[in-house]
């Protein structure tokens, strides 16, 4: 029994990149539906991280988002992925409103020498359960998108990366100064993933 | 002669009885048989037949005898003292070598133990070295930290010469603006004086025009009151005139009456001329009172013109007064704001660093930057005191360890120390058994000489003990040479912790500017972090890329083609309704083409005036570019004539044909290749000349500037052209 549990415990590159990469899509589902970019009628719920999660029931954007979790998983296990960055904008102007930045540390121990570390998936689980919590509750303080707004993902990489053949070169799409909320943050003792949203100060409701 | 030395010793084999002994010299002693005959040769025979001697006289005999028995009998005591003694020795020797064991057991446990300490030594020797090597590390660090502190603190120094240059500037600029101030306070004073003085003026000459008005108005008053007693008097005199002129009148028609009747009347012309005459004269007064009445009546409008005026008078006084009460309440007004003005003045004053109203928004902006500045500075000023307070634990705890380690060190120096006392003690307490033994051995000797061949083993073996000694002796140098050594390494490891303990100090102060220089650094670090929170990234070893997003497209074209489509089911219903009607009657058909032909004609007539709209701005475009080719010929000297050229393989080249205002032939063309944004001189009967092909390899082709080149041959035509 004890042996089984340690089995486990131990978590591999593979493994955490698997794990990081499904979280992304569950995120980027989760925005999607809390932030409105996509019509709630267009969302089922499901059962994951012990949460009801929401996801598309709409064709192009779950190819999209499936696209998009394979390709960081690959990413992921070359250790080449430094950022991933979920970019809200206007439909009509294309002004970025909303920047939900993961940023990601990777062990290199892990991906030079293929050793393997021990956490529990509980744990792992139990964190993540934790920011997507705050990505639900984010809708309390994030400004209202009133207008029609449609989505963008960024990919910081490594310069040495190959540019995929659904990928091209873009510019980092900032919010010039914007308000920043960090989130909690996961670790699989592999990947560390830390979640910040950044949105465009609203000047004028200070006012 | 006598001799001193004694003979040398016979073996005791050759002597036939050992007991008695006769040497030829006994000066002094008791126990020697001594011949007093012949002393010399009885002396030497003596020792060769000592029994002829023996056996001289009875007397003799029996003195000898009883010397001899005396002799034995005290030889014979001597014999059991030296027996004793000797047992007395041999403990002393048993003793002795038990001490020697024992000191040699101790000996051997010194030894172990300098051996221990060596090895301790060497430990701590390594230890030393590992930690001087550690040290000189660091040292190496800290060196370069503190070379690049100084860079800094010379980027500082630089900064604050500049910034102290800026504030004096920044002095003198506001000494400036005092001035400035003072200037504007005079200015603002004088003009108030001035203000004040027109104020009074104005109040004076306002009580003056009032008074004035009163005056004039109470005149007016009077006039008119006159003129109103006249008015009615000469309405009176107009009343009596009109009834005077009506009786004129009368009497005038009376008078035609009397003479249309006198007409018939010849004789009393000359009474009606009399009569003529009068009623004239009487008409002439009549006129001339008419004149006065017209006269009065004019006054008497003058009267209502001045009754109007004086209202206007009296509203303008109204006014004037509602303009005094207002021009109070402007002074009180006014003093109001010089009040204000004075107390703005003085805030102006109290802020440092404003000369002026203008300077107080900036001042104010400056403010507000510092208080943000200073709540960020103080925010990382208490992250930079965490972060001390971190470090100083961690350097409070490397202190303690150090010191920990100085206390076992010191320690291992006590134990040392006493090490080395005990060792001193031992050997203080060898070299008085030493010493002892060496009495002894001097006590035994003494004996020993006295007592003859019998002991020559006691003699053997305090030669041994001797030895012994000796060997003890050079043991104790040894130790003893030891314990010097052990003391100049105790020394030796008291300076290296002194100046391990300096080290220590050192490297607690390097720690604390580590820590200041560890908390900018982390400052820095928190700025940076908020940056890439932000988003920022280093494009040197970070690409964003984006993952091509066709989801809103989709969306669109999704839309327009849905849009599209029920266009154009909408436009397959209108044809099929349209022909249907076509089917129904010819006449719609007709009606149906004439529409259309309407709609061509129209649409005709739009690429008409389109096509007019192109010619025109053929037109336009060419004109422009005319302008622009003779701007560039007369600005660069060169005439430019553009055209395109398919190469063999079909790619398109244009061809550019340059020739120079001052050249002195059409052959001196300069022609050039364009081909995506790349300029190639072409070969030529000009370019090809001699001094041309120079330059094109100087200029186009070494320094790769074809205006350098452009410019010279300019330069050059023109010079032979003027000089020519």
């Amino acid at each position: 029994m004890a042996s089984r549990t340690v089995a486990k415990d131990i978590i591999t590159l593979r493994g955490s990149a698997a794990i990081v990469s499904e979280f992304f899509g569950y995120a980027a589902n989760s925005i999607l539906y809390n932030r409105g970019v996509y019509p709630e009628e267009s969302f089922v719920k499901v059962k994951k991280y012990g949460l009801p999660m929401l996801l598309t029931e709409d064709e192009g954007v779950k190819s999209f988002i499936a696209n998009l979790t394979a390709q960081l998983s690959e990413w992921l296990e070359a250790g080449k992925l430094q950022r991933v960055v979920l970019v809200i904008m206007s439909k009509a102007t294309n002004e970025v409103l909303e920047r939900w930045n993961f940023s990601i540390e990777t062990d290199n121990e892990v991906v030079e020498k293929g050793v393997s570390r021990k956490k529990s998936d509980k744990e792992i689980m139990r964190e993540i359960q934790a920011i997507m919590r705050q990505i639900a509750s984010s809708i309390t303080y994030l400004p209202c998108l009133d207008e029609t707004c449609v989505f963008d993902v960024l990919a910081y990489t490594d310069k040495d990366v190959a540019v995929p053949f659904t990928w091209i070169e873009s510019d980092p799409k900032l919010i010039a100064n914007p308000q920043m909320v960090k989130l909690h943050s996961f670790d699989t003792k592999i990947h560390k993933v830390d979640t910040l949203v950044s949105y465009k100060n609203d000047e004028w409701d200070e006012q | 002669m006598i001799l001193r030395t004694p003979p040398p010793k016979r073996p005791r084999d050759a002597a036939g009885e050992p007991i008695i002994e006769c040497p030829p010299t006994a000066g002094g002693s008791d126990r020697r048989l001594v011949i007093y005959e012949d002393p010399s040769p009885a002396g030497r025979e003596s020792s060769h037949q000592p029994s002829d001697h023996l056996l001289c006289t009875y007397q003799c005999r029996q003195m000898v005898k009883s010397d001899f028995l005396d002799a034995l009998t005290n030889v014979e005591k001597q014999v059991r003292d030296y027996q004793s003694k000797l047992e007395e020795l041999n403990e002393n020797f048993s003793k002795a070598e038990a001490e020697r064991k024992k000191f040699r057991d101790q000996f051997l446990y010194a030894e172990q133990e300098l051996a221990a300490a060596k090895g301790r030594e060497g430990v701590l020797q390594e230890q030393l070295l590992k930690e001087v090597d550690d040290s000189r590390e660091r040292l190496k660090k800290q060196i370069q930290l503190c070379s690049e502190l100084e860079a800094k603190h010379r980027n500082e120094l630089n900064l604050r010469r500049k910034a102290e240059s800026a504030a004096a500037s920044a002095e003198e600029k506001a000494s400036l603006l005092e001035g400035k101030l003072t200037h504007l306070s005079d200015s603002i004073e004088r003009e108030k004086k001035r203000l004040n003085n027109e104020v009074t003026q104005l109040k004076r000459e306002s009580k003056s025009s009032i008074s004035r008005i009163g005056a004039d108005l109470e005149k007016m008053e009077c006039r008119a009151q006159n003129a109103e007693k006249e008015s009615e008097m000469l309405k009176n005199q107009m009343k009596d005139l009109k009834e005077q002129l009506n009786e004129c009148l009368n009497q005038k028609s009376e008078v035609e009456k009397k003479l249309s009747s006198s007409t018939f009347q010849e004789f009393s012309t000359t009474d009606s001329n009399i009569l003529v005459k009068h009623l004239q004269e009487e008409i002439r007064n009549y006129e001339a009172e008419v004149r006065e009445a017209r006269k009065l009546k004019a006054s008497y409008e003058n009267t209502e013109l001045l009754k109007e005026k004086l209202l206007e008078e009296k509203s303008r006084r109204e006014r004037v007064e509602q303009e005094l009460a207002k021009l109070r309440e402007v002074q009180q007004s006014m003093d109001q704001l010089e009040d204000e003005l004075s107390s703005w003045k003085f805030l102006i004053r109290d802020i440092p660093g404003v000369s002026c109203s203008e300077d107080i928004p900036v001042k104010f902006a400056a403010l507000q930057k510092e208080v943000i500045d200073s709540m960020m500075k103080l925010g990382e000023a208490n992250a930079q005191l965490k972060q001390m307070e971190v470090a100083l634990d961690a350097a409070q705890l490397g202190k303690q360890s150090a010191e920990t380690e100085a206390a076992l060190v010191k320690e291992k120096e006590e134990v040392s120390k006493s090490e080395v006392k005990r060792i001193e003690s031992m050997l203080s307490v060898v070299t008085e058994e030493r010493d002892k033994l060496r009495n002894v051995v001097n006590e035994f000797k003494k004996p020993k000489n006295d007592g003859g061949g019998d002991e020559r083993a006691n003699l053997t073996l305090t030669k041994e003990l001797e030895s012994s000694l000796a060997k003890k002796e050079e043991f104790i140098e040894e130790l003893e040479s030891n314990l010097h050594a052990q003391q100049e390494i105790n020394s030796r490891q008291r300076d290296e912790i002194k100046s391990l303990s300096e080290k220590l100090n050192n490297e607690e102060r390097r720690i604390k500017s580590l820590e200041r220089e560890n908390d900018r650094l982390r400052s820095e670090i928190s700025l940076l972090e908020s940056k890439l929170g932000h988003g920022d990234f280093s494009s040197e070893n970070t690409k964003v890329l984006r993952m091509v997003n066709t989801l809103a497209v989709d969306n669109e074209a999704k839309q327009t083609i849905e849009a599209l489509q029920t266009e154009l089911q909408k436009t397959k219903e209108k044809l099929q309704a349209v022909e249907e009607l076509k089917s129904q009657s010819g006449d719609t058909g007709k009606l149906v083409d004439s529409y259309i032909s309407g709609k061509i004609t129209q649409l005709k007539e739009q690429i008409a005036t389109l096509e007019k709209r192109e010619e025109r701005y053929k037109t336009v475009f060419a004109d422009r570019i005319s302008v622009f080719r003779r701007a560039c010929c007369e600005l660069f000297g060169y005439k430019i004539v553009m055209d395109e050229h398919q190469r063999a393989n079909g790619i398109p080249v244009t061809h550019f044909t340059l020739q120079s205002i001052y050249a002195q032939g059409d052959d001196e063309k300069l022609e050039f290749e364009y081909e995506s944004s790349n300029t190639n001189i072409m070969v030529n009967d000009y370019t090809s000349q001699p001094e041309i092909s120079r330059q094109v390899d100087i200029f186009v082709r070494k320094m790769n500037s074809i205006p350098a080149f452009t410019a010279n041959l300019t330069v050059e035509s023109f010079n032979r052209r003027t000089l020519s």
